[in-house]
C-alpha cells in the first residue's frame, strides 16, 4: 500500500430519504469536497447539496445567438455579396427565405456545443481512470444504492472522524478508497508516439481511400456506368439518319428569327442605290458599332481605318478607309461589301447581324469624319 | 393524516370597488361607442369588431384551457380552474357586442355590397357562404354552441363545490373530448367570418389556427394576471407557490412561439409564392405607414415576450409574470388592430394607420366588460374549486 | 368500486426493485439471441437486399428505371422521404415535448422512440441522395468553397431540407446518446472481468459511457442539458416537417400551395410516427417480456395521441377542401375535386379512411385497450399516411395547369423495391439496436418506479421545514 493514496471515504445508503438527509447533514457539517452518487437523479438533491443552478442554459443561449449570426452571415456572403443571382424575382437578400436555415444552424450549434461544453468543461470527460471506477462502491451506486463520498482533499478531512460521522448517519459499507498515484499520473499526452503513429496511419489510410475513391474508383466498372451513356455528339457520323449526319438541317424554307434575305448579292449598284442606313447617330449605336468594328474589322483595317494594322504583312494591306473614294461610297455600298466581301476581304454576313452591320457603318462614317472634320463639328 | 385538516382556501369577498370600477369603465366605453357610432359608424363598427374579437378570444380561449386541463389530466391548473371558468363567462357578453355589428353589417363587409359582388367573379363565387342570412345564422349557431358547452363544462364544476363528487371529473373529460373538435370548427368559423371575410377576396387555410394561437395567449394572459393579483392580495390560497405560476409562464412562452410559427408560416408561403390574390392582404399591411405597424408586430407579439420569458426565473416570478401578461394582452389587441384596421383605412383611401379616441374606446370597453363580468360572475362563488378531488393534489404541485 | 381519480396510475406496473429493472432491460444484451430473432432479422435483411438490388439497378441503368416522368417528376423518392421523416417525429415528440410537459408515461418508450427517430431519419436521408440521380455530386448539397465558385441556393426549400434533416439527425443523435451514457455506465459496472468477451464488452461500454460516475454534481448539469436539448428539439421537430411541407407549399402548384401545410404536415408526421412506435412496441414488449414497463396504460395514452393528431389531419383535409372552393380559383378547386374523384380516387379514399375514419374507433375505451385491434389500426394509419404523401405528390403533378401534359403516374417494380428496401433498412437497424443497447432508459425508469423518490412533505409542514433547513 506504499504508493496508494487515500482518495475518499464512501458510505452506502439504502433509501432516497436517507440519502437526502445524509447530504443535508454532510453540508451542515461543513464539508465542501463531497459528492453524492445515485443511479438516477433524485429530486431535491441539488437543494440538499446546496448546488448552484447549472449555467448550461446561458451557454446554450450565447451559442444560439452565435449560430444565428454565423448562419446569416454565411448566407449573406454567398447569396448577396459573392454571387448574387436573381432567383424568382426575390431580392438578393431575401430575409424570410433565410430564416429556416438560420434557425437550423442556431439549433445545431447551440445544442451540440452545449453538450460538448458539458462533457469537456464541466465533467472533464472522457475520464475512465477516476479512483472511484471499478470499486465495489461504484458497482452498487450504478445499480440500486445511493452513496456519499467525502474526499480526502477536504480541509476538514480526518479519516476516523469521517468514518464515524458517516456510520452515525446510517451509512453502511463505510470504506476508504485508495488510488495508485503512478497510475493516475501516467497521463496520456497528445505527443505519445503510439498515438502519433496511430494518427499517422489513419491519416494515410483516409487520404489513400479518398484518393482512390475520387480518382480511380469512379472510373472503374461499374461506377462509371452512368458516365458512359449512349448518345451522339454534334459532329459525329451516324448510321441512324440516311445522310450520315448526326445534326439535323433545318426544314426547307426555314427562316431564322430577325433574318431578312439580302436581295442584292450580285449587284453593288442596286445595293448602293436602294439601301439606306436605318440606324441613327446615337451613342448607343456608335458604341456597339465600335465594339464590332474593333472585333472584326480592326485586325486588317486598324482601329482608325488607315489600313496598317496588326496583321500587316500577312495579307495584302487593305486600302485606307479615309480615301475620297470610300468616303463617297454610299452606306448601301459599304453594306454590300461587308455582306458579300470584296477582293481578299471575305463576307462578314455570318459574324454580324443586319443591325450590327449598319452600326459598324455608322462607326466607319464617324472615323472618316474624325480625319476630315469640318468647322461646324466643333459645335 | 393530520395535514388534511389544513384549510387550503377560505373565501374572501372581492372588494366592493371592483364592480364600481368595472361599471364605470363599461359605461364610459358604451357612451363613447354610441358617440362613435353617431359620428362615423363605419369606423366605430371596425373598432367594435376588435372588441368583439378580443372578448371572444378571452372567453373561447378560457373554455379551451378548461377542456385542455380535463383532457390531459393536468394537476397544476386545478386550483386555477374556477378562475378560468369565471373568465370564460365573458362569452355571454359577445352577443351584446355583436348586436350593433349585426345592424351595421353593410358598413363593414364589402361582400354585402352588390356592386363589389358583381365586379369580381371570385367574390361572387363565395356568395353561397358569404351572404347576410347565412352569416347571421351561423354566428347565432356559434353563440349557442358556446353557451351549451359553457354550461356543460362549467356547470357541474360549480356544483362540485358542495357535493365533492368525483365522477364529475370523468364526465368533464368526456365533454372536453367532444368539445375540442367542435371548438376547432367554431373558432375557424369565427376567424373566417369576422376577420378573413373583411377582405372577401383573400383566403388562407391557416387563418383559423392563427386566430386560435392568439386567443389562447389572450386567455392565458388574462388568467395569469387575475390569478397572480388575487393570490398576492390574499383572495386565493396562501399555499400557491412559484411552481404553480411557472406553468403560466411556460404556457405563454410556448404559445408565443406557436403564434410566431403560425404567423411566419402564413407570411412565408404567401410571400414566396407571390400570387397577387394572396399577397394583396400583406401588401395592404406593407405600405404607407402600415409597414411600421407590421414590423412592430414582430417585436411586440413575438420578440419581446420571447426574450422576457426565455429564462427560468421570469417564468415563475409573479411580478414579472404580471407585467408580461399585461404585455401579451396588449399585444393581442395590437395583433387584432393590425388584422382589422387596414381594411378600414383601405376603405377611407387613407391607407395609413389611424389612432384616436375612436380606437381608444376599444381597451376601455374590453376592460369594462372583463371586470364587470368577472365581478358579477365571481359574486358569491368560491374562487377555487374546493370540491374537486384533485384540488389538494394540484395545491401540492411541485416542479 | 369507484376508482380514486386522484391516484396517479403508476407508470411502471408492479413494484420491481432497481436491480430487477437492470436485469429486465439488460437481458437481451446478456444472452444469445433466440431463433425468433434470427428469423426476424433474416426477414428484414431480405427486404434490405431487395432494396440494395433495386438501388444497384438504379445506379446501373439510371433513374429512368423509375416511374417518374413528365409531368410527375416527384415520385416514390420524395414520397418515401416525407414518409420516413414523419415516422421519426414521434420519437422527438415523446422524448422532448412530453419531457417538457412532464409526462411520466414517456419514460418506458422514450429511448426506443428516439432510436426509431434516428433510424427513420437515416432511411429518409437516403432518398434525396438517390433522387439527385448523380449521387457522387451529393457533396455540393453542403455549401463549401469550390473551384466552380458554386454556392448552394439558400432560397430553395430543398436546400433547407438538407439543413433541417442533417440538424435533426445530429441533434436527435446527441439527445439519444446522452440518454444512453448513464445506462452504458450501469452496464459497464455489471460486468465481471472474467472472460475475454466480458473484457471486450467492458472496454466498449467504458468508452461509450465516457467514464460516467453517477455523481450528483454531474446529474445536476446533465438534467439541465436535457432540459436545454428538449427545449431545442421541440421547435426543431416542428421546423423539420414544416420545411418538408415548404418543399410543396412554396410552389404555385394547385393543391400544394396552401398555408395550412406546415402545421398539417407536423400533425401528420406525429400521427404516423406514433402509429409506427405503437406497432414496434407491441412486438418488442411481447418478445422481451417488458409488459410491466411498457404498460397498457402507456399504449392507451399513445392511442389518444393518435386520435388527436388524426383529427388535426382531418381538420386540415376539410380546411383545404373548403378554402379551395372558397378561393374561387378554378385550378385550385379542380385540384381537390381531382384528388377525390379523379383517376387517383382509390388513393385518396384509402388516405381518408385510414387517417380520419379508422382512428375514430379509439373513442371507445375497450378498443383503445385492445392490443390486436390497436396494432391493426396503427398499421392502417401508416398505410394511410404513406398514401397521404402519395396523394399530395402525385395527384397535383399528374394533372396541373396544362391538360395536354396530363399523365397517369405508375410506379415501376424498382420503385416498389426501394420502398420495400427502406423498410428492410429501418427494421434491420431497429433489430440490431434491440440487441446491442438498452431499448428502455434504465436511469429514467428507475427514477419513476414507486418509492424511488424522496417522500414529499405534505402541505402545511412544508414551509416550516424550509425555514428550519
Amino acid at each position: 500500500m506504499d504508493n496508494k493514496i487515500l482518495h475518499s471515504v464512501t458510505a452506502i445508503f439504502h433509501t432516497p430519504d436517507d440519502i437526502i438527509n445524509a447530504a443535508k447533514a454532510v453540508v451542515k457539517e461543513g464539508y465542501k469536497k463531497f459528492d453524492v452518487h445515485t443511479p438516477y437523479p433524485v429530486h431535491g438533491m441539488d437543494q440538499a447539496m446546496k448546488l448552484k443552478r447549472s449555467p448550461l442554459g446561458y451557454f446554450a443561449f450565447v451559442l444560439g445567438v452565435l449560430g444565428a449570426t454565423l448562419g446569416l452571415l454565411l448566407m449573406y456572403w454567398t447569396m448577396t455579396i459573392d454571387y448574387p443571382l436573381n432567383i424568382g424575382g426575390k431580392p438578393t437578400f431575401p430575409l424570410p427565405a433565410f430564416i429556416p436555415v438560420t434557425f437550423e444552424i442556431t439549433v445545431l450549434l447551440a445544442s451540440v456545443a452545449t453538450v460538448v461544453a458539458m462533457i469537456v468543461i464541466f465533467f472533464k470527460f472522457p475520464n475512465n481512470s477516476h479512483p472511484l471506477h471499478d470499486t465495489e462502491y461504484m458497482k452498487r451506486v450504478s445499480s440500486d444504492k445511493y452513496g456519499v463520498t467525502i474526499e480526502a482533499a477536504d480541509p476538514n478531512f480526518d479519516l476516523e472522524k469521517v468514518k464515524a460521522f458517516l456510520a452515525k448517519l446510517g451509512g453502511t459499507n463505510v470504506e476508504p478508497i485508495y488510488f495508485d498515484n503512478d497510475e493516475i499520473n501516467a497521463k496520456r499526452t497528445l505527443l505519445e508516439p503510439k498515438f502519433l503513429t496511430g494518427l499517422a496511419v489513419i491519416s494515410v489510410l483516409v487520404i489513400a481511400i479518398t484518393y482512390f475513391t475520387l480518382n480511380k474508383l469512379m472510373f472503374l466498372e461499374p461506377f462509371n456506368w452512368m458516365m458512359n451513356q449512349q448518345k451522339i455528339t454534334a459532329m459525329e457520323v451516324t448510321t441512324f439518319f440516311d445522310d450520315g449526319f448526326s445534326m439535323r438541317p433545318p426544314i426547307e424554307g426555314t427562316v431564322a428569327r430577325g433574318f431578312k434575305p439580302y436581295p442584292y448579292k450580285d449587284s453593288v449598284d442596286l445595293a448602293s442605290r436602294f439601301l439606306v442606313n436605318p440606324m441613327e447617330f446615337s451613342t448607343e449605336n456608335l458604341e456597339n458599332g465600335k465594339r464590332k468594328y474593333n472585333t472584326f474589322c480592326s485586325p486588317c483595317h486598324d482601329y482608325h481605318g488607315n489600313g496598317v494594322a496588326r496583321l500587316n504583312g500577312q495579307f495584302p494591306n487593305p486600302p485606307s478607309l479615309h480615301t475620297d473614294k470610300v468616303r463617297e461610297w454610299t452606306d448601301g455600298h459599304l453594306y454590300h461589301i461587308i455582306t458579300v466581301g470584296q477582293n481578299t476581304m471575305p463576307s462578314y454576313d455570318k459574324q454580324l447581324t443586319q443591325d450590327e452591320k449598319w452600326q459598324v457603318i455608322l462607326y466607319v462614317r464617324a472615323l472618316q469624319r474624325a480625319l476630315n472634320a469640318q468647322e461646324g463639328d466643333l459645335q | 393524516m393530520s395535514n388534511d385538516n389544513i384549510v387550503l382556501y377560505e373565501r374572501k369577498p372581492l372588494p366592493a370597488k371592483l364592480p364600481l370600477i368595472g361599471w364605470s369603465l363599461l359605461l364610459i366605453g358604451v357612451a363613447l361607442t354610441v358617440l362613435a357610432f353617431s359620428i362615423d359608424n363605419v369606423r366605430a363598427s371596425y373598432n367594435l369588431i376588435i372588441v368583439l374579437m378580443m372578448v371572444f378570444s378571452v372567453g373561447f380561449g378560457s373554455l379551451f384551457l378548461i377542456a385542455l386541463e380535463h383532457i390531459v389530466g393536468a394537476d397544476w391548473s386545478v386550483p386555477f380552474r374556477r378562475l378560468t371558468e369565471i373568465i370564460a363567462a365573458v362569452l355571454f357578453a359577445t352577443p351584446l357586442i355583436a348586436l350593433p355589428l349585426f345592424l351595421n353589417l353593410n358598413e363593414v363587409f364589402s361582400w354585402l355590397n352588390p356592386v363589389v359582388m358583381d365586379s369580381d367573379k371570385y367574390i361572387k363565387n363565395k356568395s353561397p357562404y358569404l351572404n347576410e342570412s347565412f352569416f347571421v345564422i351561423r354566428n347565432i349557431v356559434v353563440f349557442l354552441f358556446m353557451f351549451l358547452f359553457y354550461f356543460l363544462l362549467v356547470g357541474r364544476s360549480l356544483k362540485q363545490d358542495k357535493t365533492g363528487k368525483a365522477d364529475t371529473k370523468k364526465w368533464s373529460t368526456k365533454i372536453s373530448a367532444i368539445f375540442l373538435p367542435i371548438f376547432a370548427i367554431l373558432i375557424t368559423v369565427v376567424a373566417m367570418d369576422w376577420l378573413m371575410s373583411l377582405e372577401p377576396k383573400w383566403f388562407s387555410t391557416i387563418f383559423g389556427v392563427y386566430y386560435f394561437a392568439g386567443s389562447v395567449l389572450a386567455a392565458l394572459a388574462v388568467l395569469t394576471f387575475i390569478a397572480i393579483t388575487l393570490a398576492e392580495n390574499g383572495y386565493l390560497s396562501k399555499y400557491l407557490t412559484e411552481d404553480h405560476y411557472y406553468n403560466f409562464g411556460a404556457l405563454m412562452f410556448a404559445f408565443t412561439n406557436f403564434w410566431a410559427y403560425i404567423a411566419f408560416s402564413q407570411f412565408m408561403l404567401i410571400w414566396y409564392a407571390n400570387i397577387p390574390d394572396e399577397t394583396m392582404w400583406y401588401m395592404q399591411r406593407g405600405g404607407e405607414g402600415w409597414m411600421t405597424v407590421s414590423l412592430g408586430l414582430i417585436f411586440i407579439r413575438f420578440l419581446f415576450p420571447y426574450l422576457a420569458l426565455v429564462t427560468r426565473p421570469s417564468k415563475s416570478n409573479p411580478f414579472r409574470l404580471k407585467i408580461i401578461a399585461v404585455w401579451v394582452f396588449i399585444a393581442h389587441y395590437y395583433d387584432l388592430y393590425w388584422v382589422i384596421m387596414p381594411e378600414y383605412t383601405k376603405k377611407t383611401e387613407l391607407h395609413a394607420p389611424v389612432y384616436s379616441w375612436f380606437e381608444f374606446t376599444v381597451p376601455i370597453l374590453v376592460l369594462g366588460v372583463l371586470i364587470v363580468v368577472f365581478s358579477l360572475v365571481a359574486g358569491k362563488k368560491n374562487l377555487m374549486p374546493i370540491g374537486d378531488p384533485k384540488f389538494r393534489k394540484g395545491m401540492e404541485f411541485h416542479l | 368500486m369507484a376508482t380514486d381519480i386522484t391516484h396517479e396510475v403508476s407508470v411502471i406496473e408492479g413494484k420491481p426493485t432497481l436491480k430487477e429493472i437492470d436485469a429486465t432491460i439488460i437481458k437481451p444484451m446478456d444472452e444469445m439471441p433466440n431463433i425468433k430473432f434470427f428469423i426476424a432479422i433474416g426477414f428484414t435483411t431480405t427486404l434490405l437486399l431487395i432494396g440494395v438490388f433495386s438501388l444497384g439497378m438504379a445506379f446501373y441503368r439510371g433513374v429512368g428505371l423509375w416511374g417518374v416522368n413528365n409531368p410527375v417528376g416527384w415520385g416514390f423518392a420524395i414520397i418515401n422521404f416525407v414518409f420516413w421523416v414523419g415516422i421519426g417525429h414521434a420519437g422527438t415528440l415523446i422524448s422532448a415535448i412530453l419531457f417538457l410537459f412532464r409526462q411520466k408515461w414517456r419514460t418506458g418508450i422514450a429511448r426506443f422512440a428516439e432510436g426509431m427517430t434516428i433510424f427513420a431519419v437515416m432511411t429518409a436521408g437516403l432518398f434525396p441522395l438517390i433522387h439527385v440521380g448523380r449521387p457522387w455530386l451529393d457533396g455540393y448539397l453542403m455549401p463549401h468553397p469550390n473551384q466552380h465558385n458554386l454556392w448552394v441556393n439558400f432560397t430553395s426549400p430543398l436546400l433547407w431540407d438538407v439543413f433541417a434533416v442533417s440538424t435533426y439527425f445530429t441533434v436527435s443523435f446527441v439527445f439519444w446518446y446522452m440518454g444512453l451514457v448513464p445506462d452504458f455506465a450501469t452496464m459497464r459496472d455489471r460486468l465481471k472481468n472474467s472472460t475475454v468477451v466480458s473484457k471486450v464488452k467492458k472496454t466498449i461500454y467504458s468508452v461509450l459511457s465516457l467514464g460516467w460516475r453517477f455523481s450528483n454534481r454531474h446529474w445536476s448539469h446533465y438534467e439541465m442539458m436535457y432540459l436545454v436539448l428538449a427545449g431545442f428539439a421541440t421547435p426543431l421537430v416542428l421546423s423539420v416537417h414544416t420545411i418538408v411541407s415548404f418543399d410543396f407549399a412554396v410552389s404555385i402548384v394547385p393543391g400544394w400551395h396552401t398555408t395550412i401545410f406546415p402545421p398539417y404536415f407536423v400533425a401528420g408526421a406525429v400521427f404516423s410516427g406514433f402509429a409506427m412506435v405503437q406497432n414496434a412496441l407491441i412486438i418488442i414488449r411481447k418478445v422481451f417480456n417488458m409488459e410491466h414497463i411498457v404498460t397498457l396504460d402507456t399504449l392507451e395514452k399513445m392511442n389518444k395521441v393518435i386520435i388527436v393528431t388524426g383529427m388535426m389531419v382531418g381538420y386540415a383535409y376539410g380546411m383545404e377542401f373548403f378554402i379551395a372552393w372558397y378561393s374561387g380559383h378554378e385550378v385550385e378547386s379542380f385540384a381537390f375535386l381531382n384528388r377525390a374523384f379523379g383517376p387517383y380516387t382509390w388513393a385518396y379514399w384509402i388516405m381518408v379512411s385510414c387517417n380520419v375514419i379508422f382512428p375514430q374507433f379509439f373513442w371507445i375505451k375497450k378498443l383503445r385497450r385492445n392490443i390486436p385491434f390497436m396494432f391493426v389500426i396503427a398499421i392502417l394509419v401508416n398505410v394511410g399516411m404513406w398514401f397521404e404523401r402519395f396523394v399530395i405528390t402525385v395527384t397535383s403533378l399528374s394533372r396541373d395547369y396544362l391538360p395536354s401534359s396530363w399523365a397517369y403516374y405508375v410506379p415501376t417494380i424498382w420503385d416498389i423495391g426501394l420502398l420495400i428496401g427502406s423498410f428492410g433498412f429501418f427494421f434491420t437497424l431497429l433489430l440490431l439496436f434491440t440487441r446491442t443497447m438498452p431499448v428502455i432508459s434504465i436511469a429514467e425508469v428507475k427514477s419513476v418506479v414507486a418509492g424511488s423518490q424522496p417522500t414529499r412533505h405534505k402541505l402545511g409542514h412544508h414551509e416550516e421545514d424550509e425555514h428550519n433547513g
